[in-house]
């Protein structure tokens, strides 16, 4: 495994900060080289700045893609933590549903809902299948507009593609829903149709610009802000509160907060779990 | 899960030809080569995840050879040697040497794709047992962080809590001027 020198180490932490946001202190090293080795081998690179001026030569951004895809940490799974998905079932989409029923039966209004680090999937999925939970064969009197984004390249095609190994599925969702929403198919479960249909998966850095976007009712923002700087935390979720519904929701990893890093929210508890919204 | 990459030595064109065709029809990245100089000279410039090898090869490096060249390159690339049945002992001396795996000709390509999956399999749960332990390790820092703002958000409760009570407390002042005052630090921390 090629070594990287203090130098080097300054060099790409830094650039990893300007691509991605994500911020690595000098305590990993080890996590630099276990998976930054194998890109800089294989490009022929000798040593790690020679892989860090190939990155910033390389026009098609390939070569940063592939070490954004390596270096960002997709860990994830179905229902994680539980607790936002009971309050998403049992106050936010009620609540939600409620506001946004149409007074006429013409239009729609629709219930768009953000999951801003979609990793592999699974927090959209498990969103997608609470919402099938909670209005069953109703699902077309109402407009659920699902959007997953993230960085990874990998991580996106995955979590479109709907396709989960025995290990990946067998975290976090329960038998019923497995054979409910899945099917086997060659060793893989497959995301049903039905489900997919009401997901859609794109790339989206969260430390640039949101243009295009448009409002969101609801936005769960997990375990990604946790990689950030302070600076970059307080710039992310004051982009977020420009973007989220009045009356819109805001979910963060369980072990987040918001204090000291954006006072345009104000945490709310319902079952044991919090939750953020406009002030 | 990403392609797989995987390198054949094997001298017999007909093996290699099957091999490269049912490979990359099952969608793994496949290179071939006929002899094992040519394929440790690959193995030194790129990285594969398997490499399949035929035991005896004209030349110096045969598959003994090639699995070592590739074991000190890189530890984690999976070794499955080919082998007549007539070289079972040879197979099993591999697999001590740190193969993962055996074929006997003629190639069983269910079995072949079995062991894939499985070295596939192995592959995505080392990598996520990586993440895992990456993730844990920033959550907890981040845990860390929560409960130390909560603390300092606690302190800083409890010492107006303790400033309003000993203002309420003075028993030497009339009750309206206590309240008066109490709710004077109240609005001041409120604007
Ligand atoms: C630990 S996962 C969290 C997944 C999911 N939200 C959850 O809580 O289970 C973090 C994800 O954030 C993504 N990520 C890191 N930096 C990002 C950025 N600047 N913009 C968008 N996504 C980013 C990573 O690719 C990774 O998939």
């Amino acid at each position: 495994m090629l070594k990287i020198t203090p130098e080097e180490l300054k060099v790409i932490t830094r650039y990893i900060h300007e691509i991605s946001g994500i911020h690595l202190d000098a305590g990993k090293k080890y996590l630099l080289e276990t998976r930054l080795s194998s890109i800089a081998e294989e490009l022929g690179c000798s040593n790690y700045m020679e892989l860090y001026q190939k990155a910033k030569r390389d026009a098609r951004r390939q070569i940063q893609q592939q070490i954004i895809d390596a270096i960002s940490t997709n860990e994830t799974l179905f229902f994680r933590d539980e607790g936002p998905f009971k309050l998403l079932q049992y106050k936010i989409l009620p609540e939600l549903i409620d506001a946004r029923t149409p007074k006429s039966s013409f239009m729609k209004t629709p219930i768009r809902i953000w999951s801003a680090a979609s990793s592999t999937g699974q927090e959209l999925y498990s969103i997608a299948i609470v919402i099938r939970e909670l209005v069953g064969n109703d699902i077309s009197k109402f407009n659920f507009k699902l959007l997953g984004t993230d960085i990874s390249d990998s991580a996106v095609a995955q979590a479109s593609r709907g396709r989960y190994n025995k290990f990946e599925i067998e975290r976090g969702l329960p038998r019923d829903k497995l054979n409910r929403y899945f099917t086997l198919r060659g060793g893989f479960w497959q995301v049903k149709d039905e489900l997919r249909a009401m997901v859609h998966f794109r790339k989206l850095n969260l430390m640039l610009p949101f243009s295009g976007l448009g409002k969101f009712d609801i936005v769960f923002c997990r375990n990604v802000a946790i990689y950030f700087t302070m600076e970059d935390r307080k710039k992310l979720f004051n982009k977020i509160a420009d973007i989220l519904e009045p009356d819109g929701y805001l979910v963060i990893g369980s072990t987040e907060s918001l204090t000291g890093i954006c006072s345009r929210f104000k945490p709310k508890r319902h079952l044991r779990s919090i939750f953020y919204q406009l002030q | 899960m990403k392609q797989m990459r995987i390198l054949v030595a094997d001298d017999d064109p007909v093996i290699r030809r099957l091999l490269e065709k049912r490979l990359s029809e099952n969608g793994y990245d496949v290179t071939v080569v006929s002899d094992g100089m040519e394929a440790a000279r690959l193995v030194d410039r790129k990285r594969f995840d398997v490499v399949i090898t035929d035991l005896v090869m004209p030349g110096d490096i045969g598959g003994i050879e090639l699995l070592q060249v590739v074991k000190d390159r890189d530890i984690a690339t999976e070794v499955i040697v080919i082998t007549a049945y007539s070289s079972i002992d040879t197979a099993v001396d591999a697999m001590k040497k740190g193969a993962v795996d055996y074929l006997e000709k003629p190639i069983n390509f269910e079995e072949l794709f079995l062991r894939l999956d499985k070295i596939a399999q192995v592959r995505a749960l080392i990598r996520n047992a990586g993440d895992l332990r990456e993730a844990m390790d920033v959550t907890e820092a981040s845990a860390a962080q929560t409960i130390q703002q909560l603390e300092i958000t606690a302190g800083d409760l409890q010492l107006r809590l303790d400033q309003l009570r000993r203002i309420l407390g003075r028993d030497d002042r009339p009750p309206e001027a206590r309240i008066a005052e109490a709710l004077g630090l109240l609005g001041r921390e409120q604007g």
